[in-house]
């Protein structure tokens, strides 16, 4: 496009853009404040992973999620024990520290980064999109013990409502956190939450299908992974919560 | 030594012979690549099945490399380091990294391709086959395998979607659909995925498929918008097909089943009646059989463009011709045209438009531009100039409410001329009486019996036939100016309102005739563009005695001399009436004259250049 049409165009928006000016400002979102830790890409945390050895980076997964993969050299602690526990964190708190976590939305991390902030640590960090914005970047990860990946039949909101109706023998395992599980949970549902699945698997019965459940589908997978190596017939919920409430509200 | 022996031992040197070669330069790599591990590691699947792999020719140490000594091996102090596909298939490493498996479960290779040292390379194999078998080891999505793609698949069909073909295979992409994450990422993504395959013309006649509803649809609102990259807010194939359950209407489990139709469109749209289900989603205008009303329409709306742009050019060259040409003589003979050569009385400034029509008139063009800057990315979605244009205005949505906004001025303007137009016939105190006389009269807009023999006339002027006509107040041809935009209100205004808002529309009219609107409007809109940008722009420009530009319009008046040399008939009716006096005005100050040369050219320009785009996106389309 010219520039001489394009200054045609301002001059003709221009008036237009007054008649609307009122109703786009009254649209605009206000600003959010800013969060009280800092946020960093995953470049700058390899850089900083490079320069200081001892760096203190934590996965905020479960210990289960974390010990299968994690960015290399950082430390597992779940975002619930940070939380619960603030002093397991390193002692000294003018260093840096660093949580991630394996979503885009990075909520586990930031829950436990306000935590750290919380108990008086002044150098705060937040990876950025998380795990997936590491592994997008081309960096690798390691793994501690990895969990062989199950073949976990995800099931749709609909199909598990009706296969609940008609058989007796599904128990619906829901590992989201207790406080989500309080709130509201599909009828019949036990909570194991993720970060104590490893410690407690144990009480789940043998005899069971279960169905895992959870907030959006993305972590009952390797939470199914698990529970089938340890001799569970497993399923799983497909969107979790989300698309189980969103089915539920459509009705 | 029997030559039996001798032979044997002969081959017994050659053999050693052979065999130090080979130790001497594959050894230390073969054997300890190979049988030193299979002499702990040796379950059959690697001393049988890997030899027979496609990977057979690769040593275990090229997967698993980091054993720097064996015996360290051994005891457990020294493990290989996890295997890196990547080293050799690199491209796969690399889409890989962006797949929604590894992203969020962290897949790895083996995850998915078990049976990694017993893989052979199998030409027979039917990868769509295998890929569904892999896919539903998890995702049991019974939607696809009973019906449609998977179906036709299942039954050997190599054309139909596999689950990888839209999805991808290493580079299966992070939109949760379920979770309704990306909506527009995923929209845009999928459709591009189904017209890969819908466009293709081969493939879609070895299925007994059309290969122009691709097309078609992109002929749509739906489909320009799309086109356009906004598919945020428009149906993408997946949105009325669904996802996975994609059948033929004729089928009940269809989401286009007529049964299903009402849940399936109401997905988006709310608050519509039955009839709205009637508009057809990818049309063929050209299909007499199937879509006779848009047919007839199309027909029609396409005769009237060529037509009127046909007939009008027609008229301009021949007028341009004539005027130039007698320009060309003027200018050889030393003569002036007797407006410019103006003295004493002749001078003086008179008006035609008053200050209320100029500002109606100025808005009137800033509605109009808005609407064409708007309107006709969408109309012309494909073109890159489109998308810039749309950019421009901050988005297809925000050029929607412009559009919007500008039809609305439009549509208050041209009711208040409606009731001028009233007022005119009807004035206040005279009620029916000679509005006949003052309809057909000098000084309406409404055609009379003049204007043809004026037509007449203009057309023996331009063959040098005689002299031009005497014109009263308004010529034939602004008379047509003034009521195409009528026909135009009716023809673009009615549809444009009618697809303002669809679903309250189709408790007036049915939904295929939300088709002939849309039809109606883009064409419409075409022929109104491609007239005023050429025709009106050469009456008001181009003609050379009125060259750059006719200010007329924006300082409402000219000289005396002008007047009678144009309008002779109504020169004399104001002098006879004695209305001339209060016709005179002062001469128009400096910043109007300024600011209507700028504005009147910028619309020039501006006009121009639109209509380059637009004769550029008709060709080539």
């Amino acid at each position: 496009m010219t520039l001489m049409s394009r200054k045609n165009l301002i001059g003709l928006i221009v008036p237009a853009a007054l008649i609307l000016i009122t109703a786009l400002a009254a649209c605009s979102k206000p600003q959010e404040p800013a969060p009280p830790w800092k946020v960093i890409d995953a470049s700058t945390l390899r850089a900083m992973m490079a320069s200081d050895k001892e760096l203190a980076v934590f996965n905020t997964m479960s210990e289960l999620e974390c010990r299968d993969h994690r960015i290399p050299g950082t430390r597992c602690l779940a975002c619930e024990d940070v939380e619960n526990n603030p002093s397991i964190l390193p002692p000294d708190k003018g260093r840096d520290i660093v949580f991630y976590c394996e979503s885009a939305g990075c909520y586990r991390s930031c829950r436990a980064a306000g935590a750290a902030v919380k108990a008086g640590y002044r150098q705060v960090y937040v990876l950025q999109g998380g795990m997936p914005a590491w592994k997008q970047s081309g960096y690798t990860m390691e793994s501690i013990e990895r969990i062989p990946r199950g073949s976990i039949q995800s099931i749709r909101a609909p199909a598990l409502k009706q296969m609940l109706a008609e058989r007796k023998d599904l128990l619906l395992v829901d590992v989201r956190s207790e406080y989500l599980y309080k709130e509201g949970h599909i009828e019949g549902a036990v909570n194991i939450p993720m970060h104590r699945l490893s410690s407690s698997y144990a009480e789940i019965p043998l005899d069971r299908t279960l169905v895992l459940v959870d907030d959006r589908g993305f972590r009952t997978f390797l939470a199914g992974s698990y529970l089938e190596m340890k001799g569970y017939r497993v399923m799983r919920l497909f969107g979790g919560m989300q698309d189980w409430q969103a089915m539920q509200a459509a009705k | 030594m029997t030559i039996e022996a001798r032979q044997r031992q002969k081959g017994l040197r050659a053999g050693l012979l052979l065999l130090a070669v080979f130790a001497v330069l594959c050894l230390p790599l073969a054997v300890s690549a190979a049988q030193d591990c299979r002499f702990c590691h040796d379950e059959p699947l690697y001393r049988v099945d890997f030899n027979k792999s496609i990977h057979a020719g690769n040593g275990c140490t090229s997967c698993h490399v980091g054993i720097t000594d064996v015996e360290k091996h051994r005891d457990g102090k020294e493990k290989p380091a996890p295997v890196d596909c990547g080293s050799c298939h690199q491209e796969i490493a690399k889409e890989y990294r962006n797949n929604f498996h590894y992203i969020q479960e962290d897949f790895r290779c083996s995850d998915c391709h078990r049976n990694i040292h017993a893989i052979r390379q199998d030409k027979s194999k039917n990868v769509k086959l295998a890929i569904i078998e892999k896919c539903t080891e998890c995702h049991g999505n019974a939607d696809y395998t009973t019906s449609g793609h998977g179906e036709a698949v299942l039954k050997g069909n190599q054309d139909a979607a596999t689950c990888s073909d839209c999805h991808g295979l290493h580079n299966t992409r992070v939109f949760h659909t379920s979770l309704e994450q990306y909506p527009a990422e995923a929209r845009e993504f999928y459709t591009q995925k189904c017209k890969r395959c819908h466009a293709d013309s081969a493939m879609m006649k070895r299925n007994n498929l059309s290969d122009k509803m691709v097309a078609y649809y992109e002929g749509t609102y739906h489909g320009k918008v799309q086109e356009l990259g906004y598919p945020a807010p428009v149906a993408g194939c997946g949105d009325c097909h669904t996802k996975h359950n994609i059948l033929p209407k004729e089928d009940p489990r269809s989401s286009i089943h007529p049964d299903n139709l009402e849940a399936n469109c109401g997905r988006c749209h709310a608050g519509f009646h039955s009839r709205f289900l009637s508009y057809q989603a990818h049309p063929d205008y050209t299909d007499r059989a199937k879509y006779p009303a848009l047919y007839v329409t199309f027909l029609f709306m396409g005769a009237l463009l060529i037509g009127t742009l046909a007939f009008f050019w027609v008229h301009t060259i021949l007028w341009w011709r004539k005027v130039y040409w007698e320009h060309d003589r003027m200018e050889r003979e030393g003569l002036v045209p007797p407006s410019v050569l103006a003295t004493g009385e002749g001078l003086q400034q008179v008006e035609r438009f008053s200050v209320k029509y100029r500002i109606m008139h100025v808005l009137l063009v800033i509605s109009f531009f808005t609407l064409v800057l708007t309107g006709f990315p969408l109309k012309y979605a494909g073109a890159e100039w489109a998308a810039t244009i749309t950019r421009l205005w901050g988005g297809a949505h925000m050029a929607g409410l412009f559009h919007r906004g500008a039809a609305f001025l439009l549509i208050v303007g041209m009711a208040y001329v409606s009731l001028e137009s009233l007022r005119f016939l009807f004035p206040r105190g005279e009620g029916k009486k000679g509005w006949l006389s003052r309809l057909l009269g000098p000084d309406s807009l409404f055609p009379n019996l003049k204007d043809l023999q004026d037509f007449k006339g203009m057309i023996r002027w331009f063959f040098n036939k005689g002299e031009p006509p005497k014109f009263d107040r308004w010529t034939y041809w602004e008379k047509f100016d003034f009521l195409a935009v009528f026909w135009g209100m009716f023809a673009i205004g009615g549809s444009g309102i009618l697809l303002w808002k669809p679903e309250w529309s189709s408790y007036l009219v049915p939904g295929w005739v939300m088709n002939i609107a849309a039809l109606v409007h883009s064409e419409e809109a075409l022929l109104a563009a491609l007239f005023i940008f050429t025709i009106h722009f050469f009456n008001t420009h181009f003609i050379p005695n009125k060259f750059p530009m006719d200010r007329l319009i924006f300082t409402g008046t000219y000289r005396l001399e002008e007047l009678k040399e144009q309008r002779p008939l109504e020169y004399e009716r104001l002098v006879a009436e004695g209305r001339l006096e209060t016709m005179k005005r002062e001469h128009p100050s400096i910043p109007l004259k300024l600011i209507s040369a700028t504005f009147g050219l910028g619309s020039l320009l501006l006009g121009m250049f639109l209509t380059v785009l637009i004769v550029w996106s008709l060709l080539v389309s």
